[in-house]
């Protein structure tokens, strides 16, 4: 401060300066900034200053969960779960919430789009020359070398482009997603089809049971139906009066999931269906019972060391097994992410077997079809992906149409998929936002968002078949198009046998024929006598479900004499930890570009905005390693680097990492931030083509940067111990 | 050197500088003041005269009022419908800027005039359900060239009307009836308590 002013009368004469400008803008008036734009046009059905409600389908992940979304002056302004919908009864998960983060998301393609693969400037078209390139692709290829990849959802879209292709002799349309290949779905289904003869995703009636054993399924975070799982633990918890269910969970790290169960249980990885087998094998003891053919071979005390678990402890869940009334059993997630994983989910399901819960209340059962489906069609395992690389590699696929994956993304790189892309002459993709797959692409051709678009989709686990439908709620934003009524154009353009495959005038005329086998359905949710009024009140209801439930028993005769040996699964690599990569709970496979997501701490960990790597603390203490250094997890397929979160609730022989995060594409909240866990994955399948993600051993090495994790929790307290 | 300030501001010239200086500010405050009760410039100049003294309704340009919360504005739709029809559409220059927002498909901003804050949850409907009419709160729209305020809309304004008509008195019960009264008495424990405009 000068002489002349001293900082006391800088901060008086501040204060007056500040004092009279707030008493004159104080006077202004406020309406002046204030401006207020009606509607050129307002649709007859909106009151001004008033909501309306849309009833439509979510489609941040396959689950089919019924939303409603209120919408104010033509604006979707906040979600909600569908309370009709039987899937989700009025729920939604944060995923389900920032949907809306995705509409208004500014990265979105907003034209269609010639791509050029990245190579050189975009350059937007119209989509007049859109239809016309998808329908020359169509034509002017030999139906045989034409290829469709999907995404799990929007069904109405699958069953359009399998009409499609089905019609013209094309190979049946390929559907994936990340989420499916981290849940085992092929897995899943080949164990039900080994055990009751019949591909089909087991249905686990966890609201019913008293004991849930979960094998790493992660039913509470994004395994299959998370919402609906969610309130069924809700309803095994309180829901029955004076009887709390009881849920352990088997697992090397704490998942969310582990962290909601009563008992933790730390196994080596890859020994879940020896520990199956053995708690079997127990039980049976315990109970004084014949021991079934397929645990007869088991020692629990050896499996006990194999799975450095202590035999008191299998004793004591086979102790609650034996005093609960319908104990269940659940595999999923990393437990069948192995190469043992077709026999850990058969063991898993011989032990349901054991139980005797197959067809009962709190047990195991097959799911439904979706009412207008004609069987079960699973997502494709990364083994048939594989299949499908190596065609294009052999130069059998001249066109690829790309709509809802982003297998650039979600495969590991070294099953080459991106590199492979250049064996194919023309990539056409349907993308609403610029993923890496669309931006390696040739065209871009918009969809419009899950918001603005009709649709339907199944429910894959409900017990009732439920078809949830999907209306636009707000006009599409931008020059975008539904992927459907690019098709059906497109193939009224090529003529010949693509138009008589799809002689629609549109999607809704399309998604009519498919709902109109369902009129007149005596158990349907709602009669209607014709498709128009169906359809009316399909908008308005938000789907159609039977209302009585359509689960039926597996045959339980093959599944106790069954010669199960699961053993200890193989681990590629030789590194020193056990790698689990695990799909983010809050983020998923595809939330990164909504800041929402992004903001919302792990529940576990409350790390925010990045990728961490798991670390028991005093395996780091050993290393050397602190939290927040950066270090390179290493396998034989390759090494990404993320900071280092000191995680007490993991094994210390175990190394755990999130993914959803590690884009190269997808957006400016996505993009540069975190690393992708897939990349460093080996390509080992199980016996049913999943991929064994959860077989391969690393090494970790610290790098001698830091990098500071976002997070909520404090570091200060939680890691006393360690400082001597 | 506030010191010498505080001498300069007790010497004639400084007595003058005072008062040059406080009455600038409060003629400043004065016109902020004044400005607030001046209609706002609006993007079409628009005569809500003209209109009503030819007979259009209040609620046909603005029905929500009888139905909801905010009365709303009438969509370009409403004003074409007419308009189109109307020879002078071509001609006049004033009409002219609603020729250029409708046919280039832009939105009229307009700006609000009779406005309530935030955490004030005013809804039109109950006040039309209860027998009031559209002047009673905005004036008589017949005599007013662009739409402006004829009140402070403050709190005390609501209360007093709210109050006025819950009075227990000749005007409101001339028959001293034990039950209107109560009924009245009700009334005004609802329409004065703070969470029925403030929730």
């Amino acid at each position: 401060m000068s002489k002349q002013l001293s900082r006391r009368d800088f901060l008086k004469l501040a204060t007056a300066g500040a004092a009279t400008s707030a008493v004159l803008t104080g006077c202004g008036p406020a309406s002046r900034y204030v401006k207020r734009e009606p509607y050129m046009k307002m649709p007859e059905y909106t009151y001004n200053g008033l909501s309306t409600y849309y009833a439509t389908t979510c489609r941040e992940c396959a689950a089919a969960c019924g939303l409603v979304v209120r919408t104010m002056q033509g604006r979707a302004i906040k979600v909600e779960g569908n309370a009709e919908n039987p899937v989700n009864l009025g729920k939604t998960c944060a995923r389900g919430q920032a949907t809306l983060q995705g509409l208004y998301n500014p990265d979105r393609v907003e034209n269609p789009t010639q791509q050029g693969r990245g190579k050189g400037a975009a350059s937007q078209m119209d989509w007049d020359a859109a239809i016309q390139v998808v329908a020359e692709a169509l034509k002017n290829n030999d139906p045989s070398e034409i290829a469709f990849l999907m995404g799990t959802a929007p069904d109405h879209l699958f069953d359009l482009v399998s009409d499609l292709a089905n019609a013209i002799g094309a190979p049946a349309p390929v559907r994936f997603g990340a989420l499916s290949m981290f849940e085992s779905r092929a897995t899943l289904s080949r164990a039900a089809e080994e055990l009751f003869g019949q591909s089909a995703m087991p249905y686990f009636d966890i609201a019913n049971s008293d004991l849930v054993l979960s094998f790493g399924a992660n039913f509470l975070e994004t395994w299959i139906s998370p919402v609906s799982f969610t309130r069924e633990y809700a309803q095994m918890r309180r829901g029955k009066p004076r009887k709390r269910g009881y849920f352990v969970q088997f697992e090397s790290r704490m998942s969310q999931t582990a962290a909601k169960a009563d008992e933790w249980v730390p196994l080596r990885p890859g020994t879940e269906g020896l520990v199956a087998l053995a708690i079997g094998k127990l039980v049976a003891e315990a109970k004084d019972t014949a021991v079934p053919a397929s645990f007869e071979a088991i020692d629990p005390a050896e499996v006990a060391r194999t799975a450095d678990v202590k035999l008191e402890t299998l004793e004591h869940i086979a102790q609650l097994v034996v005093d609960s009334e319908h104990p269940l059993a659940v595999p999923g997630g990393t437990a069948v992410g192995q190469t043992n994983g077709l026999a850990t989910a058969e063991s898993v399901l011989a032990l349901n077997a054991q139980f005797g819960n197959y067809g009962m209340t709190g047990g195991v059962y097959i799911s439904p079809l979706g009412p207008n489906q004609d069987e079960y069609h699973r997502p494709a395992s990364p083994e048939e992906m594989l299949n499908l690389i190596w065609k294009m590699k052999d130069g059998k696929v001249k066109v690829l149409f790309i709509h809802g994956v982003n297998p650039v993304f979600e495969l590991p790189s070294h099953l080459g998929f991106l590199d492979t892309l250049q064996y194919v002459p023309q990539v056409i993709s349907f993308a609403t936002f610029p993923d890496e797959t669309a931006v390696a692409s040739d065209y871009i051709f918009p969809d419009h968002h899950g918001l603005e678009s009709w649709g339907y989709q199944r429910a894959v686990v409900s017990s009732q078949p439920v078809l949830s439908g999907a209306q636009p709620v707000i006009s599409p934003f931008f020059n975008t198009r539904a992927t459907a009524d690019v098709l059906i154009a497109a193939a009224q353009q090529a003529g010949g046998q693509f138009a008589e495959a799809l002689p629609f005038a549109d999607e809704v005329a399309f998604i009519q024929s498919k709902l109109s086998p369902l009129v007149g359905d005596p158990d349907g949710s709602f009669l209607a006598p014709e498709i128009n009024m169906f359809s009316a009140y399909f908008q308005q209801h938000g789907g159609w479900w039977k209302n009585d439930p359509a689960l039926s028993a597996p045959i339980a005769s093959g599944a106790l004499t069954k010669k199960l040996d699961p053993g200890v699964a193989e681990f590629s690599g030789e590194g020193e930890f056990f790698f689990v990569p695990f799909v983010s709970p809050t983020i998923g496979e595809a939330g990164a570009n909504k800041p929402w997501l992004q903001e919302l701490p792990d529940p576990t960990t409350t790390v925010t905005w990045n990728t961490w790597v798991e670390m028991n603390p005093e395996t780091a203490h050993e290393l050397g390693i602190d939290n927040d250094d950066i270090v390179e997890v290493m396998s034989e397929a390759g090494s990404v680097q993320a900071a280092v979160y000191l995680y007490p609730a993991i094994r210390p022989d175990v190394i755990a990492m999130p993914f959803g995060q590690g884009h190269t594409a997808y957006g400016q909240f996505a993009a540069g931030r975190g690393a992708n866990p897939v990349n460093i994955l080996s390509i080992h399948f199980n016996a049913a083509g999943d991929l064994a993600f959860a077989g391969v051993k690393v090494n970790v090495k610290k790098t001698g940067r830091k990098h500071e994790l976002a997070r909520m929790e404090g570091k200060v307290g939680v890691y006393e111990f360690r400082k001597e | 050197m506030i010191k010498k300030l505080f001498e300069w501001l007790l010497s004639p010239m400084g007595r003058v500088a005072v008062l040059i200086g406080a009455l600038s500010v409060f003629s400043l405050a004065a016109y902020g003041i004044y400005t607030t009760q001046q209609p706002p410039e609006q993007p079409i100049a628009f005569r809500h005269d003209i209109h009503v003294n030819l007979g259009v309704q209040c609620l046909y340009c603005h029905p929500g009022a009888l139905r909801g919360a905010s009365p709303g504005l009438p969509t370009q739709n409403k004003c074409w419908g007419c308009h189109q029809q109307i020879a002078k559409t071509n001609t006049s220059p004033r009409l002219a800027v609603l020729k250029d927002y409708v046919q280039n498909n832009k939105p009229v901003q307009w700006v609000p005039v009779a406005q309530v804050p935030d955490f004030v949850h005013f809804k039109h409907r109950p006040h039309i359900a209860a027998g009031l009419n559209c002047e009673t709160c905005h004036g008589d729209m017949s005599k007013v060239e662009i739409a402006e305020n004829p009140q402070v809309m403050n709190m005390g304004w609501c209360l007093n009307c709210h109050r006025d008509r819950t009075a227990d008195n000749v005007q409101n019960n001339p028959d001293n009836d034990p039950g209107v009264s109560a009924l009245l008495h009700e009334k005004r424990t609802k329409l004065t308590d703070c969470g029925t405009c403030h929730y």
